[in-house]
């Protein structure tokens, strides 16, 4: 199963003073399993891509196959429509602000009732969503989301993407504007869902740090066109490249490129954990006699890894 | 000591709750803010930093205690615009914030509503245009601007008030990396050059570095107040209320515990480099 793009181009406003061609002839194919990252500065196209995915945007010109539902201009076809949006998942930026209903149980289960599922099987999904995203499903299902602190609310709003039971899920800047915890929170939880609900997860981030956390494979998007397409570790070999069109490398990699300035060679770095590991493997390689842990990790936050609790008690941080 | 900008005196804030229950986002915090200094205020959410940064210019009002801003007490309602033009405030969405549709009426409209004369209204449009690097802009529309043009036009907007204090609240959050270093470099000039005083709050640990002061709020209370290099050294206390510290910090940080001899207080990356440079 997989994504095929073929020669997408989409315009914003043809034939006004404002026209502006967002995508120039994307050609993207995105395989199942994909942990896929979208860089690419403000205004590069990455989200007027991703909202094709999932039929936000009325395909102008090219061919878009999701998983076999095909998109051609000009079609409509309200069934394949519906199957597109159960199949592809979006979680938009500060996705918080789309929670409208007065409990939680009523907000996730939005979803899933527009699929038309029973309400049995509705049910059964809030539960399992709403335990997916770290939360407490008697806790928290009768009470207004509003109530919720801002990490909270965010997850509940997944939460109402999860019900659905995508096969793809697409995240646009999951952690803008959480703190510091809140983030963890939420890329632990990424991680989580891919093993346990959508095994492609494509995830759109300004901040390449992050990205470098769980991404396999990196499109880098510039103008309206896929710059790059590579696996992460070879991506910030081009690293003049990304910063001529407003990247940065991640600080891994830049921190490496340093070491490597002054005689130590670390091999191939490009997330914070790989410079620690590297880093620690190099020194006990010196200093045998007195070697330290090899056990290291960057994050600051204990979260159980394999899928026990994302969060905290219910009541954390609430104002 | 140089004069206080602004003073907080023992002060407590409580928002209503439908249980009636009232639960302090702020509770009695005693402070001053130095005239022309650079405050970085942190944070967990729900910390209280928000609602501490609305105290400072009279959007809410201490439920007890008292909030001076030159010596006027913000709970003054005859005063209240004295306190709004000595403290100007930039909120996280830009997109709140503009409200014209051309990028000089919209820098306008903070003098208009002051009664400032004509002239001195476009002096101060040109001014502000000129300090936040967007003069070019001065007939665009805001709307169709990227994140960090729309922040530095907000900031702008707040300048044209010609306030003796800034409080950025968040604004930086929405940003990508080039907008945030954008409107970052705008905030640290008007510090330097305009004797600016600033409280910047935010998340980005690597943000608050360059502050001469760093405050550290954790359940309504001041947790950590002090330079930002001495406030990375409680780097177990920050990790315990859901913080974090700069990104090389937090490197430096996980190599010595893993038994490196290595400073876990490095704030520079340079330095970073030097001690790997010693060990590797």
């Amino acid at each position: 199963m997989q994504i095929v793009v073929k020669d997408v181009n989409y315009v914003y406003s043809a034939h006004t003073p404002f026209e502006r061609h967002a995508l120039k002839g994307v050609n993207l194919t995105i395989n199942e399993g994909d942990f896929l990252g979208i860089i690419g500065h403000t205004g590069s196209g990455k989200s007027t891509f991703i909202m094709h995915l999932n039929g936000l945007f009325k395909l102008q010109s090219g061919e878009i196959d999701v998983f076999d539902i095909k998109l051609v201009p000009d079609k409509k076809n309200k069934s394949d429509l519906r199957r597109l949006r159960g199949t592809v998942g979006m979680v938009f930026q500060y996705p918080e602000y789309q929670l409208f209903e007065d409990t939680v149980e009523k907000d996730v289960a939005f979803g899933p009732k527009n699929m038309g599922l029973d309400d049995e099987e509705v049910k059964k999904r809030v539960k399992r969503a709403i335990g997916l995203v770290g939360l407490d499903y008697d806790d928290v299902k009768d009470r207004a989301p509003f109530e919720l602190s801002g990490g909270q609310k965010r997850r509940v709003a997944i939460a109402g993407i999860i019900a659905m039971q995508p096969k793809v899920l697409i995240l646009d800047e999951p952690t803008a504007g959480l703190d510091p915890y809140g983030k963890e929170q939420i890329l632990s939880l990424i991680t989580r869902l891919k093993q346990e609900c959508s095994p492609t997860v494509i995830v759109i981030s300004h901040d390449v740090d992050e990205i470098t956390r769980f991404a396999n494979r990196i499109v880098v998007f510039n103008d309206g066109k896929v710059m790059f397409d590579l696996p992460m570790n070879e991506l910030f070999r081009h690293a003049d490249e990304l910063h001529a069109v407003g990247l940065e490398v991640p600080k891994a990699v830049r921190i490496a490129q340093k070491l490597r300035e002054r005689g130590i060679e670390l091999g191939d770095v490009v997330s914070l954990n790989d410079l620690l590991h590297a880093i620690v493997t190099a020194y006990n390689k010196k200093h045998m006699d007195e070697p330290v842990k090899t056990d290291v990790s960057f994050s600051a936050f204990d979260f159980d890894a394999d899928g026990g609790h994302v969060c905290t008690q219910s009541g954390e941080d609430k104002r | 000591m140089s004069e206080m900008a602004i003073k907080l005196e023992n002060v407590s804030f409580s928002y209503p709750t439908n249980e009636g229950e009232e639960q302090k986002a702020v509770n009695g915090v005693s402070l001053g803010i130095e005239e022309g200094s650079f405050v970085a205020l942190v944070g967990h959410n729900g910390s209280g930093k928000s609602t501490l940064a609305k105290l400072l210019n009279g959007l809410l009002t201490p439920t007890s205690g008292r909030v001076l801003v030159y010596g006027v007490d913000t709970a003054d309602d005859k005063k209240i615009f004295d306190v709004r033009s000595s403290v100007g405030m930039v909120f996280q969405n830009p997109d709140n914030q503009m409200i014209a549709t051309n990028v000089e009426d919209d820098i306008a409209f903070g003098p208009e509503n002051l009664g400032v004369p004509r002239e001195e209204i476009i002096r101060r449009v040109n001014w502000a245009l000129e300090k936040v690097g967007m003069s070019e802009f001065r007939h665009a529309t805001p709307f169709k601007m990227s994140g960090g043009q729309k922040q530095r036009l907000a900031i702008a907007g707040v300048l044209a008030i010609k306030p003796r204090v800034m409080v950025l609240d968040e604004s930086t959050a929405m940003l990508d990396p080039k907008g945030r270093d954008e409107v970052m470099a705008v905030v640290r000039q008007l510090n330097r050059e305009e004797k600016m005083t600033v409280v910047h709050i935010t998340h980005y640990m690597d943000e608050a570095l360059g502050a001469d002061r760093l405050i550290v709020m954790n359940d309504g209370k001041v947790m950590l107040d002090g330079k930002p290099a001495d406030v990375f050294k409680e780097y177990k206390l920050l990790t315990k209320i859901k913080l974090d510290v700069p990104c090389v910090t937090r490197l430096a940080v996980t190599l010595a515990e893993a038994g490196m001899d290595v400073d876990p207080t490095i704030t520079d990356e340079e330095a970073l480099v030097d001690s790997l440079c010693r060990l590797l």
